[in-house]
């Protein structure tokens, strides 16, 4: 019988806990009002600068400077570099929240959304959030060897070439709804 | 013990007061159009003390007449209660029909997920069937109201501070309840007054939680947002879950990279 009752307890704790999270204040932006709000969002990624960054991690640079420099030269590259593999990681970071942001605000805002598409966005959060923080640990930590990114600019770019269109197209069209909504005559937007 | 029970009547005493000033400053702040089946709760709470105190001054504190009426009652008011947060969650989400379609789906699935979980962990005797059926119903109350908070924060939806207030009023009550009944179950004698008095002070601190809730007229519309046509979500959601996965990906590269030097 204890079982059941501090299982009772236990549960009681959580909610509790999950109700003050969820409760606290984000200093985040709501949900804007006017579906125009949310083409402004999206902007050019930082993460469109990865080939520069790619060419400052580029493994031959660095055997080519280990035969010039002094060891504790040496050091200090490694550590920069590693330096800009974090700050790519945190680039990584904000692309993936401001995109999160823009998928959310575009879901309150439409008329139906389908489970399956939340779904597969709650586990691709979930899946990113534990693989950046554990990857930071380890890069922090000196552990895991500097990333070769090669390659990895051009699945970027394809998606957000495919993206952006799809986010101008979508632009042009809310300016249209704006437009419409705007004149007197045709509101939509209920009065407070 | 005595001592305990003669507080339990003056927080009782106090309660009903408190209650039937929530009922007239609903009505007379015309919040009874906002919240028509808070109303209700509140009207019903309120009928159910004057039938309890009835059938105690009636048939005694301890009859089994005063106990059926008093739980018969209180499945009414837990109903109406139940009612009171689905209007609560539709006030909040329905402005956004798109996620409330998917968020009344959601919390009536985790409901009965939640109240089927309850009543398979409980004591299976019939003497605390009631006292299960009430936490049961009180878990998935709370239960209800913590998704509904994680899905206004997850979609940015902004919560009009008056039905956060009476949302967590309720949400406040039904965990204590819970706690108040699983103590109940496992010290059923020495803890029947205190469980009573505990109970009363409970719902006196989220009357008082209601009444500022309510201290001024609600606005009976709220703004409604301006809707994307439909097919934008359509189009550019599974985009957008590509890219994610792009991003994804990019963090493997990460873990991978000794990997694919070799």
């Amino acid at each position: 019988m204890s079982f059941t009752f501090y299982t009772f307890l236990i549960i009681v704790a959580l909610l509790l806990t999950v109700f003050v999270w969820s409760l606290r204040s984000t200093n985040k932006q709501t949900v804007p009002f006017s579906s125009s709000g949310v083409l402004h969002d999206f902007q050019a990624s930082h993460v469109m600068h990865l080939p520069q960054i790619r060419r400052a991690l580029a493994p031959t640079d660095y055997e080519f400077v280990s035969k010039k420099i002094s060891p504790k030269a040496l050091r200090q590259m490694r550590r920069e570099r590693r330096q800009v593999a974090l700050t790519y990681l945190s680039a990584l970071r904000a692309e993936f929240d401001r995109l999160m942001r823009t998928a959310r605000v575009m879901a309150a805002l439409s008329p139906e959304v389908t489970t399956g598409q939340e779904m597969q966005r709650i586990f691709l959060t979930v899946s990113f959030l534990w693989r950046y923080r554990a990857t930071r640990l380890i890069l922090r930590a000196g552990f895991a060897p500097l990333p070769q990114l090669s390659d990895l600019s051009n699945v970027l770019s394809s998606f957000s070439v495919r993206l952006e269109e799809a986010m101008r197209e979508m632009g042009e069209r809310a300016a249209v709804v704006a437009d419409v909504v705007s004149s007197p005559d045709r509101r939509r937007i209920h009065p407070v | 013990m005595a001592e305990t029970f003669g507080i339990d009547k003056l927080f009782w005493g106090l309660t009903f007061f408190l209650n039937a000033g929530l009922v007239i400053l609903v009505l007379y702040r015309k919040n009874v159009r906002v919240f028509p089946f808070f109303f209700l709760y509140a009207l019903l709470d309120l009928a159910h003390g004057v039938v309890i105190f009835e059938s105690y001054r009636i048939w005694g504190f301890n009859s089994a007449t005063s106990r059926n009426i008093a739980w018969g009652t209180q499945g009414l008011v837990t109903f109406a209660r139940a009612l009171a947060v689905a209007e609560g969650c539709y006030r909040i989400l329905a402005k956004f029909r798109g996620i409330w379609e998917l968020a009344w789906r959601t919390l009536v699935t985790a409901g009965v997920f939640v109240s089927f979980y309850a009543w398979a962990v409980s004591r299976g005797s019939w003497q605390f069937a009631i006292l299960n059926l009430d936490r049961s119903l009180e878990l998935v109350i709370a239960s209800v109201i913590v998704l509904l908070f994680l899905f206004a924060r997850y979609y940015e939806v902004a919560v009009q501070p008056t039905v956060r207030t009476l949302v967590t009023g309720f949400f406040l009550y039904s965990c204590f309840r819970i706690v108040n009944d699983s103590i109940l179950e496992r010290w059923l004698h020495t803890y029947a007054t205190l469980w009573n008095f505990f109970g009363t002070v409970t719902f006196l601190a989220s009357l008082l939680l209601w009444i500022w809730a309510l201290r001024l007229t609600q606005q009976q519309t709220a703004a409604e947002p301006e809707l994307l046509p439909e097919d934008h979500y359509r189009s550019l959601s599974p985009a957008i879950n590509a890219r994610l996965r792009g991003l994804n990906e990019q963090l493997s590269h990460f873990w991978y990279a000794e990997g694919k030097k070799t």
